[in-house]
């Protein structure tokens, strides 16, 4: 599903050269709930929005369902972007304008969907979520969980091949981010592939498999994420 | 220095503060030209014309057919009006100034002169003319009565004395020997010069063509007796509306088969021949009221956003011990640069509009302190602008550098 | 898609009102000023004959010696913008043009005949028969005069209908007497409303006074020895008496042509030409021949019909506009600046940069839209205002026509839209990553 092959992603500026990510190699199959980890600075944002075609990289390769985006102009990346992958932001990112089924609405209208079939996918990614009620609320009446899984019926409304979330509960208090991973869970179970982002040890167990990153590099990767916690305690 | 720290902070901006300028520019070239052009019209328009405009009005009469006795009807006309309580005095002419339309002649020196030597307006006056009009006479006299001929439209002859202007005298014999002088209107005979007035401007005043010798009039000995002529009449001070309709309804009295029109005061006639000035002033003096609004209501547009991006920095400058004062000062500056840069630019813009102005629509060269004037308004309204959006930023508490959202 | 486009703006437009309701007052006033004085200066430079226009011309000859053509008060092209007499006659008789005719204002007192009526004066105009049939001049009932008229100098006229209503209210004035300056003329035609602007004829007379309502056959004006109710310039003195003015070198009356082709165009140069080449020969003129013939567009610039005012208020109405447009560029670069959030989260969600750029683009159609009405609602106002303060006859006709109202609705659009281009580029340019990462 998501094939990444040495990549490496440098950010230059006047004086200094970085390599975010250096020969940077992941490979996430269909289905998979793959948790990425690592300290602050580490890298893992950035991989977050080259997966999610939000910026180019500089060398390497990178295979998204099959299909190679090097290359690929701005119009066929934004494409892909909608139909292929779904979002889940730490901040949210509802538009504070528009109503929750018109938040949702937004993927669906680059897609070019006829207003029935859109109309029939809100409707269930909301009954997904379980925010059926709420269609016509805005943003700023929801709770923080509220908001989030929002967020979440967004990203499912299109159907996409791949979930990549960004340290999904870090805005939110415990009883709601225990409510939102729960969602996630069942996501995967229903055969979802999702990629998570965050910092947080107790987050990244309820994956499947642990990809570390330190410096922009992988250093371990673990079915058992919990052995590579103690690994990290002991260096 | 400060400014060295906020122009490389614009450089980060260049597009913003580049819309500021442009604008400040462009308002500060157009601003400044009109302000030009109106000035001169309005110096123009506040010319005395020389006569005792709040006392005097005229009126165009024309009888109806074509009488015969026209001297006759016009003494008895005029013997009437003279007669009326709270006239002054009256007479015939052909035209006053300012009035649009009437004579003009060239004169010359010498009676083979080739090139005139001056361009003037005639005007036809009888003995009560000095009086009916208010001039001042500076040197010599006036016609007496004896002089006056009567002389119709198609009428060559030349008069044998003339009245003229201190104007005319001065572009006739600039060392001031005028009086005395021939001179000669026609080929064909001279006229001596035996009065001179101070000031009787043409009736051409508000036009281009007329406005090298506005101030060069002649008055001619003669009794204009023509069907179609202008009756002026001088009142007594505050009595011109009630001697205007008594005036009136005497001549009708005396032959209704007659056309009165254009029965005003002379402030009507001044109104009416400086219209297109006046409504190039407003319309000018609009535009650029509107242009320093819309200016200045865009400083304070963009500043608001500017400062809206910067929350956070403004934040840890105070943070870090600047005072509202030093926030308030840095906009200033900021904004001063910008501003000044743009009237820089603006002056340029000025003096190539003016140039082209003059060159295409005759309007004259504007002197370089209208655009010094108006870069210190627009820099004065640029500031006075910035102040509201800078003191807003100079309210933002030190504490959201750390609590930003 | 545009619709979804179209409520997006809305939204947008209502969510910021402030900076909003500035732009649109910038670019309304903006376009309002603008429009308004460039109306007028249409009016006032209008084809007054469209359908005729190209084909009426004046000529000119230079009957003065080349160094006294400083002391006429106007010139077109270098020459005289009036003919003597004499030339006058020369070309009436020659009949080198389809049409032709000479012409000079006159003024009577008219006196009604309905009992207590005052005597009033009426401006007029002595002309040929040719007069009506080229410039197209509509009858409400008769006909001009004929040719023989013309040669008898008959007291016939043509009074507009505006005159006839009042003279005779409800009845035909066709066949019935007016007496004007006591005497009798016979009506022979009468006018519907027709009152070309500029008026073109008789520029001397006036750019932009009303058409005369008494039309009377030239040679009968002479005859009559009527007074000239316009422009007389000599540059010697002229015999005394009418006759002298009549031999003299004066130049007072206007000439009109109609020459349907190129080919009579160029005949009609030639013959003015030779003729001015026979003038010399004869001794009458002592220089080259100084001739020239000015098509109606010519003739109306040359006479400089727009007073130099109205061009200088145009410049300065169009500057503003453009100062206004700035203005917008920067309003609008803040606008967007500050969606930079949201515009990223589309970006992200799939929207292309062209996606972007078109919700931004439509954004500001919007806006403009709404400066084109409120442009449209000032420049109505300001045509109003302009009306009270240009007393000039053009000024008060001034008015919006369909064309007029939907060139300052696409102006507004336009120029919104051009002003736009810039911040839209800007904002289709945001990087979804940045934005999301400063959060």
């Amino acid at each position: 599903m998501l094939k990444m092959t040495r990549l490496s992603k440098i950010y230059r500026t006047e004086v200094v050269e970085t390599y975010a990510l250096r020969d940077f190699s992941i490979h996430v199959q269909e289905g998979e709930f793959v948790a990425v980890t690592g300290p602050s600075g580490s890298g893992k944002t950035t991989f977050l929005t080259i997966a999610g075609l939000l910026e180019e990289f500089n060398a390497g390769r990178y295979e998204l369902d099959g299909i190679d985006v090097r290359g690929l102009n701005d119009s066929r990346r934004s494409r892909l972007r909608n139909e292929k992958i779904g979002f889940i932001f730490q901040a949210f990112n509802l538009i504070p304008d528009l109503n929750v089924a018109d938040n949702i609405e937004v993927p669906l209208r680059y897609r070019g969907l006829p207003a029935s079939e859109r109309r029939r996918r809100i409707h269930e990614a909301l009954e997904r979520v379980g925010l059926s009620a709420r269609a016509r609320h805005y943003p700023a009446e929801l709770s923080g969980g509220q908001q989030q899984r929002v967020a979440i019926a967004r990203a499912l409304a299109g159907s996409p091949r791949l979930l990549l979330a960004d340290e999904p509960t870090g805005n939110l208090d415990t009883q709601m981010a225990r409510g939102v991973m729960q969602l996630l869970e069942e996501l995967h179970r229903d055969g979802a592939t999702i990629v998570m982002v965050t910092h947080d040890p107790e987050l990244a167990i309820r994956a499947q498999r642990e990809v570390h990153i330190v410096d922009g590099q992988v250093i371990a990767v673990a079915a058992q994420p919990h052995l590579v916690a103690g690994a990290e305690m002991q260096a | 220095m400060e400014i060295l720290a906020i122009l490389s902070a614009l450089r980060r901006n260049k597009i913003g503060a580049l819309l500021i300028a442009v604008q400040v520019a462009l308002t500060l070239a157009i601003v400044s030209n009109c302000l030009s052009v109106v000035e001169q019209r309005l110096q123009r328009m506040g010319r005395p014309s020389g006569i005792d405009e709040a006392n005097i009005f005229t009126l165009g009469n024309q009888w109806v057919g074509q009488p015969t006795d026209l001297k006759a009807r016009i003494d008895e006309d005029l013997a009437a009006l003279r007669a009326l309580p709270g006239v002054v005095d009256a007479s015939l002419t052909n035209s006053v100034p300012l009035r649009g339309g009437g004579w003009s002649n060239v004169v010359m020196l010498t009676a083979e002169q080739k090139q005139p030597t001056a361009h003037t307006a005639i005007y036809f006056a009888d003995a009560q003319t000095l009086n009916t009009w208010g001039m001042r006479l500076v040197a010599g006299r006036w016609f007496g009565t004896d002089e006056i001929h009567p002389i119709e439209v198609n009428d060559t002859s030349v008069p044998a004395v003339v009245i003229v202007t201190e104007a005319l005298a001065r572009a006739l014999f600039p060392d001031g020997s005028a009086l005395g002088k021939d001179i000669y209107i026609a080929p064909t005979a001279p006229s001596r010069i035996i009065g001179i007035v101070a000031r009787a401007q043409t009736p051409f005043a508000a036009s281009s063509w007329g406005e090298s010798f506005v101030e060069n009039s002649l008055f001619a000995p003669d009794e204009f007796i023509n069907n179609g002529i202008t009756y002026v009449v001088r009142t007594q001070p505050g009595r011109l509306h009630a001697v205007m309709h008594a005036a009136e309804s005497k001549l009708f009295a005396i032959e209704p088969q007659r056309v009165i029109d254009r029965l005003q005061p002379f402030a009507e006639t001044r109104a009416h021949e400086y219209r297109s000035y006046r409504a190039l002033s407003l319309i000018l003096g609009t535009v650029c009221a509107l242009l320093l609004t819309v200016t200045a209501f865009g400083i304070v547009g963009l500043t608001t956003y500017w400062v809206t991006q910067r929350r956070r920095q403004i934040g840890v400058r105070r943070a870090l011990g600047a005072r509202r004062v030093d926030i308030l000062r840095y906009f200033q500056t900021e904004n001063l640069l910008i501003s000044g840069a743009g009237a820089a630019l603006g002056v340029g813009l000025g003096l190539a509009l003016n140039l082209w102005l003059a060159t295409s629509l005759q309007i004259t060269r504007m002197s370089l302190a209208y655009l010094i004037a108006g870069a210190g308004i627009v820099l004065v309204l640029s500031q006075a602008a910035v102040l509201l959006p800078a003191l807003r930023a100079a309210a933002i508490p030190p504490a959201i550098a750390i609590r930003s959202a | 898609m545009i619709k979804y486009y179209l409520a997006l703006a809305l939204r947008s437009m209502q969510r910021n009102i402030v900076l909003t309701v500035l732009m649109i007052a910038a670019i309304g006033v903006g376009i309002g000023a603008s429009m308004t004085v460039f109306t007028v200066l249409r009016t006032m430079s209008g084809d007054p004959i469209p359908q005729k226009s190209s084909e009426l011309f004046v000529p000119q000859i230079d009957n003065w010696l080349p160094a006294h053509l400083n002391e006429s008060p106007n010139l077109v092209g270098g020459l005289l913008d009036q003919l003597s007499y004499r030339d006058a006659m020369a070309l009436m008789r020659a009949r080198q043009a389809k049409r032709q005719t000479a012409m000079y204002g006159v003024s009577f007192t008219a006196t009604p005949t309905i009992a207590g009526a005052k005597p009033f004066i009426v401006r007029g105009l002595a002309a040929y028969a040719d007069f009506f049939p080229m410039f197209d001049v509509p009858f409400r009932s008769g006909s001009a005069w004929t040719a023989a008229d013309d040669a008898g100098r008959t007291n016939v006229v043509v009074i507009s209908g505006k005159l006839a209503d009042r003279l005779f209210p409800g009845g035909r004035a066709v066949g019935r007497t007016i007496d004007l300056d006591r005497r009798g003329y016979r009506i022979v035609g009468v006018l519907k409303p027709w009152d070309p602007q500029p008026h073109f004829y008789d520029v001397p007379g006036g750019a932009f006074s009303e058409a005369e309502d008494v039309f009377l056959p030239f040679s009968t004006a002479i005859d009559r020895q009527m007074p000239i109710y316009g422009d007389n310039n000599c540059d010697d003195l002229p015999a005394p008496g009418w006759y002298g003015h009549l031999n003299s070198e004066c130049v007072w009356l206007q000439f009109w042509v109609e020459l349907p082709t190129a080919a009579a165009v160029q005949r009609f140069r030639q013959f003015l030409y030779n003729y001015a080449a026979d003038q010399r020969s004869i001794g009458r003129f002592r220089w080259a021949p100084r001739v020239n013939l000015q098509n109606l567009h010519q003739w109306l610039i040359g006479e400089k019909v727009v007073p130099d005012e109205m061009r200088v208020s145009t410049l300065v109405a169009f500057g503003f506009l453009l100062v206004c447009l700035v203005n917008s560029i920067g309003l609008m670069l803040a606008k967007f600046s500050s969606r930079a959030g949201e515009l990223g989260v589309r970006r992200a969600l799939g929207a292309s940069k062209a996606d972007i750029f078109i919700q931004c683009l439509i954004e500001t159609a919007v806006i403009g839209a709404f400066g084109g009405i409120a442009g449209l609602a000032l420049t109505v106002a300001g045509l109003g205002m302009e009306r009270m303060i240009l007393t000039e006859s053009a000024a008060r006709l001034a008015h919006l026509n369909v064309a007029m109202i939907c060139t300052t609705f696409g102006l507004a659009v336009f120029a919104t839209v051009c002003s736009g281009l810039y911040p839209t580029w800007r904002a289709s340019r945001v990087q979804p990553a940045w934005q999301l990462k400063a959060q």
